[in-house]
């Protein structure tokens, strides 16, 4: 493949991962080639192209507004950060897997900013879980070895705050529940 | 500096309500060295009333000053700072200020004042009519016994309807030291309308047709406000939304930017859905809406629209319609504030059914703006209402009133969070009617004095949030540790500074906060994590001594402090970083006078300096450390017994805060061993005269 040839396709690989982006959505390699050949970029009858790994890592390498992510489906899929933020992408990456989202996004907190999560920030979106599909996942997290690090705190009021205790002590993640559940409402 | 043609309108109104003169000052003649705001507020108490002087006193003067960046187009100008001598402050009353949104301020500087100073005793009700250069004391006895918002009304319909009127309510008529005067229907001034009572002034009503001059090169200025907006977050400049959104790399569910893509003001007709990007600088007023915060879901479906201040694209007095109350309580359907106003009537009660986001907050606090807003009383940033909650649960309150007022009240309603019981309680307060109605108006000091209640009754109980002189904390260890401790020991009231706790709360994560840090402070040792404190250190005392500079420059430029300082922004590409030097940059370009972010920041210095010394002349004290700089017992205390520094405590150790507050006063100059500035300090803020005053009352350090 030519030089040019090879920037051309760089450059449509860019513009299609930054529309997905656009549109909310994450795309991975099948996807990318479909667009290049819906543009008339590569021979449809050509079921693939041989380099398309190197492809994709030139397009990252020369547009770095975009990112690679590792998806929980164990493809790679790409972004662009700027418009679809990587903790946005990863929320939807796990959307299909109730429990993987659940936990993960208790373990990002934790360690990130560090604080709990309410438990009903999972009925909002971009989570949109169910009450019911949130009872089954903490039913399968408390089952699970994998997920024995997520735990829970009840703050005054009743509320239900999630963290990992790889992460926050549990002292201290219920004294941020509290804080966040009561002490932030009530000290304006 | 040299002289100034622009920014400030040039002159600041003089009124003696005793003889009837109306009298002009120049501002930048004699004001330019403090500003505006609290700094004009500061300096006429300074010169102007004798130490003693009681806030009643006719010799008291009362002053509402804005500042050079109000009327402009400056994202969040619209403040007035309302600065006198508290009657709510104990023992005694000191100096302190309210501070009020709205469009006051832009009002008076259009009519042609950065300023107005009240002074003296009108031997009947007056209001004052000021139209550009036009400036009456009118009668106001029809006015008087009436709410504000029949005085908005009646002056309103007098004026025109491009006035604005700052009035007070039966509260400030009856003295009652925890009462507001109020503007523009919601903002209000805190603890200064009974000083309006006392001298008979029952309102200003303001008309302005001019307009405030920007001298500065105009695109610049074009350019420098749409940088503004590009790093403003949402209310209070919580940086992160409360949801994730693909534009944003980091959320915070504790985030007052709230209004996620979706959300409706569903009570606007037709009603209006939060629409367009994260970012989208013309949809910066979709971001808050303070009764959703405070509400929860709810509140979306009543949420008219937001309502704000003069340039303030935040918006942060939500309109909120509940035609419920209507019908079950008799009162307006409609209501508007933000944070204490707001939550007024929500705040009186422990127990409320759905709980504090329930449907009886939302008619608690519909039924306390109704009524509070009207009589204006003010709520001593929630201290009125955790008075009574303590009052009542700790069993004093029967002694206290006798059995008879005590059965007056519908106890039952109060225990059940029935907000009927706030009919029989705020109009009380406004009216000093009964014992109870007279003690809690007083705010806290005068109410312990009142029923011989030890002040550390109040001072160990962490859930009471008193904090010295009669008023609360505000934003102390609970958020910020040392620097939040450093901080309200500075104030008479409560400290009302924003600029560390808008940082602390800002949403971003603790690493991003402390890279911030290390930029704006020196070290990210600035910063601590909240409940896991780390012992002081000198970069903490730095930014505690910036955030109180920062507050009264704000004060007396008319911004927000509620709002500001600006030194983290919502914008990755920038690291999360603001910028420190925008106050600095507006001024320059405001007034013609380019001036350095240090300079400025000399002057905020100036101005803070300026109260230290008239909170040292009025008490009479030199040894401000023990005297005035205390903190409450509670901050020293742990419910479960949790040693300081360990995570998830607040409690603070006092050898630590002995050294926080050691090296507070090396980072200002000031004396360690009495807490007052010493002759040095004075000297490099201009202050000399100042330090010769206080020297003569032998209120100033030896010399060393």
């Amino acid at each position: 493949m030519l030089g040019e040839e090879r920037q051309t396709l760089c450059q449509a690989l860019a513009e299609a991962i930054r529309e997905a982006s656009r549109a909310g959505q994450l795309v991975g390699r099948d996807e990318l080639l479909a667009n290049l050949r819906e543009h008339s970029l590569l021979d449809p009858d050509e079921p693939d192209i041989p380099d398309v790994e190197p492809l994709l890592a030139e397009t990252l390498a020369t547009h770095q507004d975009l990112a690679a992510m590792a998806s929980i489906s164990g493809q790679t899929l790409y972004h662009s950060p700027s418009l679809l933020s990587r903790t946005y992408a990863s929320i939807l990456d796990r959307k299909g897997s109730p429990v993987v989202l659940m936990a993960e996004e208790v373990r990002r907190n934790s360690s990130e900013y560090p604080r709990p999560v309410p438990l009903d920030l999972f009925e909002h979106p971009p989570f949109d879980l169910t009450p019911e599909q949130i009872d089954s996942s903490l039913k399968t997290i408390a089952e699970n070895p994998e997920f024995q690090d997520i735990s829970y705190t009840t703050t005054s009021t009743g509320a239900v705050y999630l963290f990992s205790t790889r992460y926050l002590e549990r002292l201290y993640a219920a004294f941020l529940a509290e804080r966040a559940d009561v002490g932030l409402l009530l000290n304006p | 500096m040299a002289a100034t043609n622009g920014g400030f309108s040039g002159k600041v109104l003089r009124v003696d309500l005793s003889t009837g003169k109306i009298s002009l000052d120049d501002t930048v003649e004699k004001y330019l060295e403090v500003l505006g705001g609290t700094g004009i507020g500061y300096k006429v108490l300074w010169e102007e009333v004798p130490a003693g002087t009681g806030p009643f006193d006719a010799t008291n003067k009362i002053v509402f000053a804005t500042g050079v960046l109000a009327g402009t187009g400056v994202p969040c100008n619209g403040r007035t700072a309302v600065t006198t001598l508290f009657p709510s402050c104990w023992p005694k009353p000191l100096v302190a200020s309210g501070h009020m949104g709205g469009h006051f301020a832009a009002k008076l500087k259009y009519a042609g004042y950065d300023a107005i100073i009240v002074e003296g005793k009108a031997d009947k009700p007056v209001w004052l009519f000021i139209r550009d250069g036009r400036v009456e004391i009118r009668d106001a006895r029809h006015l008087w016994g009436t709410g504000i918002r029949r005085t908005t009304l009646e002056i309103s319909q007098e004026m025109g309807p491009d006035c604005v009127v700052a009035a007070i309510g039966q509260a400030g008529e009856n003295l009652v030291p925890l009462s507001v005067v109020m503007n523009s229907v919601s903002h209000s001034a805190g603890g200064v309308g009974a000083v309006m009572g006392a001298k008979n002034l029952k309102a200003i009503g303001v008309q302005g047709s001019g307009s405030v001059r920007i001298a500065g090169d105009k695109s610049e200025w074009e350019r420098l406000v749409k940088f503004h907006l590009s790093i403003l977050g949402g209310n209070n400049q919580h940086v992160v939304p409360s949801f994730p959104h693909p534009q944003s790399e980091y959320y915070n569910p504790n985030s007052r930017w709230v209004g996620a893509p979706g959300k409706r003001w569903g009570a606007a007709d037709p009603p209006v859905e939060i629409n367009g990007g994260l970012y989208d600088l013309n949809r910066i007023a979709f971001r808050a809406n303070s009764g959703a915060f405070y509400l929860g879901d709810q509140a979306w479906q009543h949420t008219v629209r937001g309502n704000g201040c003069t340039g303030c694209p935040i918006r942060c007095h939500t309109i909120l319609k509940v035609p419920s109350v209507a019908a079950k309580y008799g009162i307006r359907e409609v209501a508007q504030n933000t944070c204490g106003g707001l939550v007024f009537g929500r705040s009186f009660f422990k127990h409320l059914s759905g709980g504090h986001k329930g449907h009886a907050a939302l008619e608690a606090c519909m039924v306390g703006m109704h009524m509070a807003d009207d009589l204006g009383v003010w709520c001593n940033y929630g201290q009125l209402q955790r008075d009574l909650i303590k009052l009542y649960y700790d069993g004093i309150l029967r002694a206290k009133i006798g059995s008879e007022e005590y059965a007056s009240f519908p106890w039952d309603k109060y225990e059940n969070g029935d907000p009927a019981f706030l009919f029989e309680i705020i109009p009380r307060i406004a009216m000093r009617q009964g014992e109870l109605g007279q003690a809690l108006g007083l705010g806290s000091g005068g109410l312990l004095a009142r029923w011989s209640i030890p002040e550390e009754a109040w001072t160990q109980d962490f859930a009471c949030a008193y904090w010295k002189l009669g008023h609360p904390k505000h934003h102390a260890n609970e958020d910020d540790g040392q620097c939040g401790v450093i901080i309200n020991t500075q104030y008479n009231r409560d400290s009302q500074c924003h600029s560390h706790v808008n940082f602390i709360r800002n949403g971003l994560p603790l690493a991003v906060q402390k890279e911030l840090a290390a930029e704006i402070w020196g070290s990210p040792d600035a910063v601590d994590g909240v409940g896991d404190y780390t012992p002081m250190n000198i970069h903490k005392a730095r930014r505690a001594r910036w955030s109180l500079v920062r507050k009264e420059l704000h004060d007396s430029l008319g911004l927000c402090n509620w709002m500001g300082p600006w030194v983290a922004s919502p914008l990755k590409e920038r690291g999360y970083l603001g910028d420190d030097s925008l106050e600095s940059k507006f001024y320059g370009l405001a007034t013609g006078q380019q001036i350095s972010r240090e300079e400025l920041d000399r002057i905020g210095e100036r101005i803070f300096v300026l109260h230290r010394a008239l909170t040292i002349r009025d008490m009479g004290e030199k040894d401000m450390r023990t005297r005035h700089d205390l903190a409450p017992q509670w901050i020293y205390q742990d419910p479960n017994g949790a040693q300081p520094f360990t995570k998830g405590t607040l409690r603070m150790d006092p050898q630590d805060i002995a050294k926080a507050m050691d090296m507070f006063y090396e980072v200002m100059g000031w004396d360690k061993a009495t807490g007052v500035p010493t002759a040095e300090a004075y000297a490099r803020l201009g202050l000399e005269s100042v330090a010769q005053g206080l020297a003569a009352k032998k209120l100033a350090p030896e010399a060393k």
